[in-house]
């Protein structure tokens, strides 16, 4: 429950601000729409950013296109151990890394981690994922922040659990 | 941090200093970008010098380069002088800065280093100086002013040492 709207969903308290939250939508929307990054890479990225945030609101979401690309609920509950576990491959791995240092430790990516990164998503993929992160991270505080938790289903391209 | 960037930069294609960055890669998603965040600036309902405030503030705690010497016309316009802009520092509780904008450096730093939902105090103290709508507009930008400052530092950071420059309020 947000203490700016009193039981408002994030779309709904985002939605004060009309004009702007249908801006956000359409950049935000790009990302999965158009796979500007892989949806399984996506997901498992939006993810990784909530778990460290701890957002059970992000937490609680999965996207229709990773969902229809293959990722499993047994992949997410490995999520935390993505270095060691079976579950994932070199490329997620590599994109797990650079996206778990982004929320507290963004001055820590090193050249060599940068560099995994191109080579897994080139260089039009790497700035596409950052420009995700950046609202993944952004907007994940945005819900602490203003108290809103866990959703309905997705206007956009996802269910609600 | 990324003293070089770590991403090659297209061809300029724009005028403004995102269309000549490698944030030009993804043109569909740079005009998406380009026109909310001229939407959050020249639409909004939280006035031009407080989100300033918020950004530089921003810019001073993750620590990026080119955001923090870069100032919105729009802002200085409205009185956020560089004199004004030298009180945004740790220590901002002692200067002289207005209420309104020790509120606003507040609610950016819980929303940097710690977020959730404020306490009782600072809920009530953005409440006296920010409607609902506000408060979501205000949120909304640091979270925006957060995920860009960190893309430059991620990707390729302008280094420390560059002039404050006064560029044109994002417009849609």
């Amino acid at each position: 429950m947000s203490w700016v709207a009193p039981r408002a969903t994030f779309e709904e308290a985002f939605g004060l601000r009309p004009e702007l939250y249908g801006a956000w939508r359409r950049f935000h929307d790009l990302f999965g729409q158009r796979r500007l990054v892989p949806p399984i890479i996506l997901e498992l990225c939006r993810l990784r950013v909530a778990q460290q945030l701890g957002c059970r609101g992000e937490l609680a979401r999965r996207t229709r296109e990773a969902l229809q690309e293959g990722l499993t609920e047994a992949k997410i509950a490995a999520l935390s151990r993505f270095e060691t576990s079976p579950q994932f491959d070199a490329a997620e791995r590599a994109c797990l890394r650079f996206a778990s240092k982004w929320v507290f430790d963004v001055h820590e990516i090193r050249d060599d981690e940068a560099a995994a990164l191109v080579a897994v998503l080139g260089e039009p993929g790497t700035v596409a994922l950052a420009e995700a992160l950046a609202l993944f991270d952004g907007f994940c505080r945005f819900r602490l922040m203003l108290g809103i938790g866990e959703d309905g289903p997705d206007p956009a391209s996802g269910r609600g659990v | 941090m990324a003293a070089t960037t770590r991403i090659s930069i297209p061809e300029a294609t724009g005028s403004d200093l995102a269309s000549r960055s490698f944030l030009a890669h993804q043109p569909e998603a740079l005009a998406a970008f380009n026109h909310l965040y001229g939407v959050l600036w020249s639409r909004g309902v939280v006035d031009q010098a407080t989100k300033e405030v918020a950004r530089l503030r921003n810019a001073r705690v993750t620590g990026c380069g080119i955001c923090r010497n870069l100032r919105f016309s729009g802002a200085r316009q409205e009185g956020l002088t560089e004199e004004r802009v030298e009180l945004i520092r740790d220590g901002y509780e002692e200067t002289d800065l207005p209420d309104r904008h020790k509120v606003v450096l507040r609610y950016t730093d819980a929303f940097l280093m710690a977020p959730g939902i404020p306490g009782e105090a600072l809920r009530a103290e953005l409440a006296a100086h920010f409607s609902p709508e506000q408060i979501v507009e205000l949120t909304a930008a640091i979270g925006l002013f957060l995920g860009f400052s960190k893309i430059a530092l991620a990707l390729g950071n302008i280094p420390d040492g560059l002039p404050v420059m006064v560029v044109p309020t994002p417009a849609p």
